[in-house]
């Protein structure tokens, strides 16, 4: 097994940041279960789906895995892994504050305008762990509905934590471009 | 012999036509045709003018016969009209009707005569046949004659508006000359008069409905309209052709009754909302009778209604003075629905859409108030406990059935239920019911309505108090002689479960009755091994005997935490109230109202409570109170009775109930995606809420969750193509 120290090494070695989002890639290929783990298996298998055989490889195999993230169904298949890989073990949901690491990892490369409103959202409100289809649906929301909620549709079987959220950006009078008015100029 | 031949000879001498045959016998029937029209008929014979006519046609002078009639018929008809014409004032109608008779008579006779050129020539030649003929010359002649036309027909109209008015006219003369029109023909009838008179009669009613209206109070107009609808009915029946009768109805009913519907239904102390709260029958009736005569005209009274209704009822429900008695309160629903049943019944025909629009309107207004289910069972309560003491059995049946009939219009019925139960048990257990077969009769009609499970806790909880009589008794009988002189005792068990729960922690009991406790627990259990027995002290009453401070004696019926309370003081003087906690573990909140009730109530305060403040503070003194008096022998002082909640109470109940109903929508859930296997979001939801709806009405956000937490656990999924849909993981 691979902990979070040998993990530290690999990451010198291939010169990526641990906090880089390659390394979520890296371990999407992996297969790995838990986040900061790497079973022997993972690690071998996954290398070779990656045809990676030494570590000059390696730091060459980084751009491209990188790309990956721009190519939509990969983004999506990634961003679900990301759920049950950062978890605990044993857990059903994901913690919050975990939960918001990661979007904030995610969505920087996505470009989602609310994300910092989600954020604190939950942290206001919520306060609790996050379910798998809640995580997944967020995906969904994100794409679909337009950051100034014109498209909302309230009969769209959204988790009602996005029906909430919603709720809270119309309280807050968010506008257009995803800033929050002053509601006393309204 | 000769031989004879015998031959017919022709005429010897010839019958020669006379050149003129045809002139002179036309000029025979010329003068029949004036004698006839002068009235000398009597003079002719019948029979030899008809050979004459006959001979005619029959010589080929048909022809000159019949343009001989019309030319002869025409100049009779002209001197009549002149005649007419010149009829002054009154007289002219019956002159024209007395002319009409006698050109019928005339006519007929020449028809008579010639009959055979109407049989023969007439339909050959095909000409109008004489009786025919005779009509229509009347009618250009006469009747179309420039001055007759239009004064005739004035003169009608006129007569028509003088009855309208009130005068007394000439209706048989009327009628003639009407059946005159007709019998000219149906256009005649119409074009000559049926179209003007419906035009005037437009314009008459359109002026006196504006007049009434403007005048009259909505019961006296609607009289007015109902007076003249019957007028025309009958004016059409005694002299106009009854094809005109539904003619002039509609424009009686147009102008008087549909032009003015919303006038006369808003008028203010005389509209249909003042009639309703007066109670004014006739009215009502009356219009009923006369609104469904035109479109939307129920529409209208029947949208009034229903708002009214719902104001009255939104009111009665938001009155905090009137929330105050819920007994009351449902009292004045059950007041208000009786009002308007009664209208029903006996002004609007029992009309079903009056019918269902009351129905709606009260299941919108007492499911505005969240405290309805609450009071209704409150009223219940009342009604069980002493209400219907003394009441006939079909009484009874009647309470009961205007109660199911509200329990109907609850939207939030499983709120009844928990409020029902606890209110049963209070009941049960303290003995107040007035009537056994009352309380199964409701049972049983709220199953037959909710289903055998809304009523089988119900049910269990009379078996319990039947069960536990006669284990009361078995109890008695084997173990009475040794209980001797220890307080009596009476145990109900109660099945956790059918009753509803109250967690009472035990609470410290007085050791007077401990032994006899204990007996009774050790009897059951010896019957019923492997249950476990806790006592409610909470639930119980106890009657306890007292003696005062000059000797006076009571018998005072308490709570079981008050007689905790009160035995504490055969061993001490003083207590405090923290003495008291620590000596029974009754827990605070509940003692401190326990202690209320001993020490701050007027005539009944067997304790006394240094400082004399109104609250109960841990430091409080209580004293037995020797001066203690009462007019009574048997004093009251246990809270045993259903009350309505306080704020906090009934906050408490609703969060329970709205917990129960967690599992109930996830089983309906459940139930649904199993049958249907994938659905859309939408249609779970309106699924569910079918579903559920006997009991409750579902909040959509409350069964969004549920799926959500269903999906966690793994009983569904969405489907990966679409996310509106579910999918059941079996």
């Amino acid at each position: 097994m691979i902990f979070a120290d040998g993990i530290t090494l690999l990451c010198n070695d291939i010169q990526v940041d641990p906090q880089d989002i390659v390394m979520l890639v890296l371990s999407w290929h992996m297969k790995a279960g838990t986040m900061c783990e790497f079973s022997k298996k993972e690690f071998t298998e996954g290398l070779q789906s990656l045809g990676i055989d030494s570590l000059d490889k390696f730091r060459e195999k980084i751009p491209s895995m990188r790309s990956e993230l721009k190519d939509e169904q990969k983004f999506r298949e990634i961003y679900n892994f990301a759920f049950g890989w950062a978890k605990e073990k044993g857990q059903k949901s994901l913690a919050l504050d975990t939960a918001i690491g990661m979007w904030q990892l995610l969505f920087a490369e996505k470009q989602w305008p609310l994300v910092d409103h989600w954020c604190q959202f939950l942290q206001a409100r919520h306060n609790k762990a996050i379910s798998r289809d809640t995580w997944s649906q967020l995906l969904e929301f994100a794409k679909t509905v337009s950051s100034n909620l014109s498209d909302y549709d309230a009969e769209g079987a959204w988790p009602y934590l996005i029906d909430e959220f919603v709720d809270y950006l119309k309280e807050n009078g968010v506008n257009q471009h995803g800033q929050i008015n002053d509601s006393s100029l309204n | 012999m000769k031989k004879r031949s015998i031959v017919i000879e022709p005429y010897r001498h010839r019958v020669a036509l006379d050149p003129n045959y045809a002139e002179k016998t036309w000029k025979i029937l010329e003068h029949a045709i004036h004698e006839i029209y002068n009235h000398n008929s009597s003079q002719l014979s019948f029979e030899e003018l008809y050979r004459n006519a006959y001979n005619m046609v029959l010589q080929k002078f048909g022809e000159k016969l019949y343009s001989g009639l019309v030319t002869t018929m025409t100049s009779h008809l002209r001197q009549i009209s002149q005649s007419i014409e010149s009829a002054q004032g009154e007289i002219f109608l019956e002159e024209l009707n007395r002319k009409w008779v006698e050109h019928n008579k005339a006519l007929l006779m020449i028809r008579d005569i010639l009959m055979y050129m109407d049989r023969t020539f007439v339909p050959s030649s095909r000409k109008t046949p004489v009786h025919e003929l005779g009509l229509n010359l009347w009618r250009d002649v006469v009747i179309h004659s420039n001055k007759t036309q239009s004064r005739l027909l004035d003169t009608l109209i006129d007569l028509v508006l003088k009855e309208r008015n009130g005068e007394v006219i000439n209706r048989g003369l009327m009628r003639n000359l009407i059946k005159m029109l007709m019998d000219l023909g149906l256009s005649v009838y119409q074009n000559d008069f049926e179209k003007h008179f419906i035009e005037v009669s437009k314009d008459f009613y359109c002026c006196e409905s504006q007049k009434f209206i403007e005048s009259c109070n909505c019961g006296d107009y609607l009289k007015k309209a109902e007076r003249r609808l019957n007028e025309e009915m009958e004016r059409v029946s005694h002299y106009l052709d009854p094809s005109s009768e539904s003619k002039i109805i509609k424009v009686v009913e147009t102008e008087m009754i549909e032009n003015h519907m919303h006038t006369l239904v808003h008028m203010e102390n005389s509209g249909l909302v003042s009639m309703f709260v007066d109670d004014k029958y006739e009215d009502l009736e009356r219009i009923y009778n006369l609104f469904r005569r035109v479109p939307s005209g129920l529409t209208i009274v029947k949208d009034v209604m229903t708002s009214f209704i719902r104001d009255t009822g939104k009111q009665l429900i938001m009155d905090p003075e009137r929330l105050k008695d819920p007994v009351d309160f449902v009292q004045r629903l059950l007041d208000l629905k009786d009002k308007y049943d009664k209208a029903i019944t006996l002004a609007f025909n029992n009309d079903k859409t009056f019918q269902n629009a009351l129905n709606s309107a009260f299941e919108y207004f007492i499911n505005l108030n969240a405290r309805s289910p609450e009071f209704i069972s409150l009223f219940v309560d009342d009604k069980l406990r002493r209400g219907l003491k003394g009441v006939g059995e079909e009484d009874v049946e009647i309470v009961l059935d205007k109660v199911m009939m509200l329990f109907r219009y609850l939207q939030e019925k499983d709120m009844f239920e928990k409020y029902y139960k606890q209110h049963l048990a209070k009941r049960l257990l303290s003995g107040k019911t007035v009537s056994d077969e009352a309380e199964r009769s409701l049972i049983v009609k709220l199953k037959t309505e909710c289903g055998y499970q809304f009523t089988s806790k119900l049910e269990g909880m009379f078996t319990d108090m039947k069960t536990s009589y006669d284990m009361m008794q078995g109890f008695l009988a084997c173990h009475g002689a040794e209980l001797g002189d220890s307080p009596t005792l009476s145990v109900q068990v109660l099945t956790t479960g059918s009753w509803p729960t109250q967690s009472s922690p035990q609470c410290n009991l007085p050791s007077e009755i401990l032994g006899v406790c204990e007996k009774f627990r050790s009897y059951y259990l010896g019957a019923h091994s492997g249950r476990r027995l806790s006592w409610q002290a909470n639930m119980g009453n106890a009657d306890l005997k007292a003696t005062f401070g000059k000797g006076q004696k009571h018998e005072l019926n308490v709570s079981t935490y008050q007689m905790c309370v009160l035995m504490l003081f055969n061993n001490a003087d003083r207590l405090s109230c923290k003495e008291i906690e620590q000596a029974t573990a009754i827990p605070m909140p509940d003692l401190k109202r326990c202690l209320q009730s001993l020490a701050l109530v007027k005539g009944k305060n067997v304790l006394r409570k240094e400082p004399m403040s109104k609250d109960i503070a841990e430091d409080d003194a209580f004293f037995f109170n020797d001066k203690f008096t009462s007019k009574l022998f048997k004093v009251k002082i246990g809270t045993v009775v259903a009350q309505r909640e306080s704020e906090p109470e009934n906050i408490e109940t609703r969060q329970r109930v709205e917990e129960d109903r967690k599992p109930q929508i996830e089983a309906a859930i459940v139930r649904v995606m199993k049958s249907r296997k994938i659905l859309e979001h939408n249609n779970i939801i309106a699924e569910v809420t079918k579903q559920l709806q006997a009991r409750f009405l579902p909040n959509p956000v409350v069964i969004k969750k549920r799926i959500e937490s269903l999906i966690e656990r793994e009983f569904l999924e969405r489907d990966k193509v679409d996310r509106k849909m579910y999918r059941y993981l079996a």
